[in-house]
């Protein structure tokens, strides 16, 4: 039995199956407690510890589903909701899902009582007032799932409840098919809200229980700071403390929050991710100076930063690791690459550099993709690629394409037949085009305003569009264009004449350097 | 962001002057200091080696490794930032050669290329991609792309298998966009002063680096000792510290014997040579072998060839 201090005396806020077996209720003085029961055993709350114990108890719950809410309404912290939306497939079914939280639950020793529905405000008045344990009502049946439920399923105040049980109220479902006027104009708006929720007509917002962050450094200054410099300097001793315990672990970062918190209050916080696990704190302080450098316009310090933090949100294994003795030329070490990388990408933009990548398709502008960063590949060093599938043959295996090989092609032997613009256009621009004959290669072009003479012209090489992606694009019969200049063109004549389209349109879709 | 006026607007004089020098072989364009002069040449037959030359271009053989000797320590007095042995790219073609300080591109400092007209852009930057490529063959290692997005946005973007069937291996290619000039040449110089050591960096810039910029660069790269090479729709109005300035124009592409496109052809005009001399090429490449090749003259181009063939077969 729990109890805590209260109106007259301390109160019971807590208790088991045998102290209620003993004719306690909640609510009751402890004074008159101790008269019902003799051997009661008493202890005094403590709401905190509770709800840190549930906050773990959330974290723990995020391997079910990825955001997971606290109850903590009016501090009565009792209770989690799994947001199970697209989750509950990976644990077999709905069923499987509450059997195994029951089953791991119970382990803990912890009786939980669990409900499925489609909103939060159900879910849990199933779970509190519901008939068994483990209630699973569909998406949309929430009005049947309530009627039978007392009000207090509703999640409302006391008084409120005290105010309708007067009126006569008992279950949800006589309140349900009431005029909602004269409930708005007596009860204030949570009445109504909570019951919206319930039934789903409102949308309910959950607070995401969010995992701390791994490592932490904090300080705060003595007065405010103002400058720039001050504060890489202020980032700079931060990185200092967190590197050591980097250090400790053997662990890299890869995700870095920075917070400012000003005089107001208010915080700044500023994510830097690496391209690589580092702990180099010279590296990541430049990095925080090329970021603020570039916000240096949008930066508000109004009256100057009282304290700052650093948090490292995520953090990869990253061994020692010895030292190169370099003399003379060296072959650029991965990190270095990754270092200058992650330079550029903080100072020019996340998207800044990129790597082009070959795919399987004969759709000029989806035969490439760009890939942020830069991963360099074993293939971009064939005798190492030859050596490794020589490896590979004699250890007995097949030489299996790896995950990498599936998505991306290597670039050289796969490429198309045809001649390929070294600029190919964002998207085809329509150009007015002399022919011959409809199906002829052109003898003039109009594009961007400025007319070419056609001096020589090859193709065409027609490319068909995927059948298997359903679109309305037409065959394209793609040329190369040279006018009297020696500028070259790729243009390309959408629609098969007679077949497809009688007026077929021409397109630049490339230049040729 | 704005660029500053001086490189924008269209420079006068400098300019004008220009094609009348590019015909006359120039003189060294930075003279090196006196003191410097005695030290280097020891005896007097050398120093008659290097009047010669500024006379006349063509020069006995014996006297001309003497004068590349010469050339060499010069060099290596004016950078003496270089910590690297200098590299030097090979262009395959004697006959430009013949008109650089070395047997090729030098390596560690900075090349402009830039397009004879706004239209050619594609012209001069598919010559310093052909560039890239020759860098990129003798030895491992990546070549970063640095481009602003003014250089050639309204060309589109590069396009891989166009790259590929350039010669440059896509794989190998880093491309860094900076929205501006002035980042396109901080990340340039950040890729420069890094560890990484990629076999060569390039750039693409609205209008080439003004002095001040272009000796940074020159700075940069002569640490590195990989030879850098930027392409420029418009030449600045300053003058430039670049070793070499190329001009780049539109040529029809030569043709096979059926008379299919075969390789890309350029009018290159060597505009400024630091310790060499100005000249103008027809130049072919040839994407398969990864060679640069001279074109004789247009009258008999391949395409006139072909149609020759064609009238006696008739």
């Amino acid at each position: 039995m729990l109890v805590s201090p209260g109106k007259g005396g301390q109160r019971i806020v807590c208790l088991n199956k045998a102290a209620r077996a003993g004719g306690l209720s909640l609510g009751e003085l402890l004074s008159n407690a101790r008269s019902k029961v003799l051997d009661l055993q008493v202890c005094d709350a403590d709401p905190t510890a509770d709800a840190d114990a549930l906050r773990k108890l959330a974290l723990w719950a995020m391997q079910y589903a990825p955001l997971v809410s606290v109850w903590d309404e009016a501090s009565c912290v009792d209770g989690l909701f799994l947001d199970i939306t697209g989750a509950a497939h990976l644990f077999g079914g709905e069923e499987r899902l509450l059997a195994d939280l029951q089953h791991r639950l119970r382990s803990f020793g912890l009786y939980p009582r669990l409900a499925i529905a489609g909103t939060a405000g159900a879910a849990w008045a199933l779970a509190r007032y519901g008939k068994r344990n483990g209630m699973i009502i569909p998406t949309a049946a929430e009005r049947e799932g309530l009627e039978h439920l007392p009000l207090a399923a509703l999640r409302l105040s006391e008084d409120v409840l005290a105010v309708l049980r007067r009126l006569g109220f008992r279950r949800c479902g006589e309140l349900i098919d009431q005029p909602r006027a004269p409930f708005g104009a007596r009860f204030d708006t949570g009445l109504l809200s909570r019951l919206d929720q319930a039934l789903g007509r409102a949308s309910e917002p959950l607070i995401p229980v969010v995992p701390p962050a791994i490592y932490r450094a904090e300080v705060q200054f003595l007065e405010p700071i103002l400058h720039q410099e001050q504060v890489l300097e202020a980032a700079r001793h931060l990185l200092d403390k967190l590197v050591q315990d980097l250090a400790r672990d053997a662990v890299g970062a890869r995700l870095i929050r920075l917070l400012l918190f000003k005089a107001n209050g208010a915080a700044v916080s500023l994510n830097l991710g690496l391209a690589a696990p580092n702990r180099d704190a010279l590296h990541i302080a430049q990095l925080i100076g090329l970021r603020l450098y570039r916000l240096h316009c949008e930066f508000e310090t109004d009256f100057g930063f009282e304290a700052a933090a650093l948090h490292v949100l995520s953090a990869e294994d990253m061994p020692d690791q010895q030292a190169r003795l370099a003399i003379g030329a060296h072959t650029p070490e991965p990190a270095e690459l990754a270092h200058l990388i992650d330079r550029l990408q903080h100072r020019l933009g996340a998207g800044a550099v990129r790597q082009l990548l070959a795919q399987e398709s004969h759709i000029p502008e989806r035969a490439v993709r760009h890939r942020k960063g830069f991963a360099a590949k074993a293939s971009t060093n064939p005798s190492q690629t030859r050596h490794r599938a020589a490896n590979a043959q004699r250890a007995g295996k097949s030489s299996l394409p790896c995950a990498e090989a599936t998505c991306s092609l290597a670039w050289t032997g796969n490429g198309p037949a045809g001649a390929r613009p070294l600029l190919l256009l964002p998207r085809p621009e329509s150009a007015d085009v002399v022919a011959l004959v409809p199906e002829g290669p052109p003898r003039q072009f109009r594009w961007r305003g400025v007319r070419h003479q056609v001096a020589a012209s090859d193709g065409p090489e027609r490319i068909a569009p995927e059948w298997w992606r359903r679109t309305e694009e037409a065959t394209r019969d793609y040329y190369v264009v040279e006018d009297t200049t020696g500028r070259r063109f790729w243009l390309f004549r959408a629609g098969l004449y007679g077949r497809e389209t009688d007026t077929p349109q021409w397109f630049v879709h490339g230049v040729f350097g | 962001m704005s660029y500053p006026a001086s490189t924008r607007a269209p420079s006068g004089p400098p300019q004008k002057g220009q094609p009348q020098r590019a015909g006359t072989p120039l003189p060294f364009q930075a003279p090196f200091p006196a003191g410097a002069e005695t030290r280097v040449c020891g005896s007097s037959t050398a120093r008659s080696g290097l009047g010669t030359e500024q006379s006349e271009p063509s020069f006995h053989p014996e006297e001309g490794t003497r004068v590349a000797n010469l050339r060499r320590r010069i060099a290596k007095l004016e950078t003496c930032v270089s910590r690297a042995a200098p590299s030097l790219l090979g262009l395959g073609v004697p006959e430009i050669h013949r008109h650089l300080p070395g047997p090729g591109l030098a390596g560690g400092v900075l090349h402009e290329v830039i397009a004879a007209t706004p239209e050619e852009t594609p012209a001069a930057l598919s010559f310093l991609l052909a560039l890239m490529c020759l860098a990129l063959k003798p030895k491992p290692g990546l070549a970063v792309l640095v481009a602003a997005q003014r250089a050639f946005d309204q060309w589109g973007a590069l396009y891989g298998h166009g790259l590929d069937r350039l010669g440059v291996d896509p794989g190998r290619l880093i491309l860094v966009t900076a929205r501006t000039d002035k980042e396109a040449l901080w990340a340039i110089e950040e890729t420069l002063r890094s560890r990484v050591r990629p076999a060569i960096v390039s750039g693409a810039l609205a209008s080439c680096p003004d002095l001040t910029a272009s000796r940074r660069l020159n700075l940069a790269a002569a640490a590195l000792a990989i030879p850098l090479t930027l392409a420029c729709t418009e030449k600045s109005s300053g003058g430039s510290a670049a070793a070499t300035r190329w001009r780049i124009g539109t040529l029809p592409a030569s043709r096979d014997r059926f008379g299919t496109l075969l390789n890309p052809c350029w009018r290159v005009s060597l505009e400024r040579c630091r310790h060499g001399r100005p000249g103008k090429w027809f130049v072919e490449w040839n994407h398969v072998a990864h060679r640069f090749s001279l074109v004789e003259g247009m009258a008999d181009h391949p395409s006139a060839q072909s149609t020759g063939n064609l009238r006696i077969a008739g």
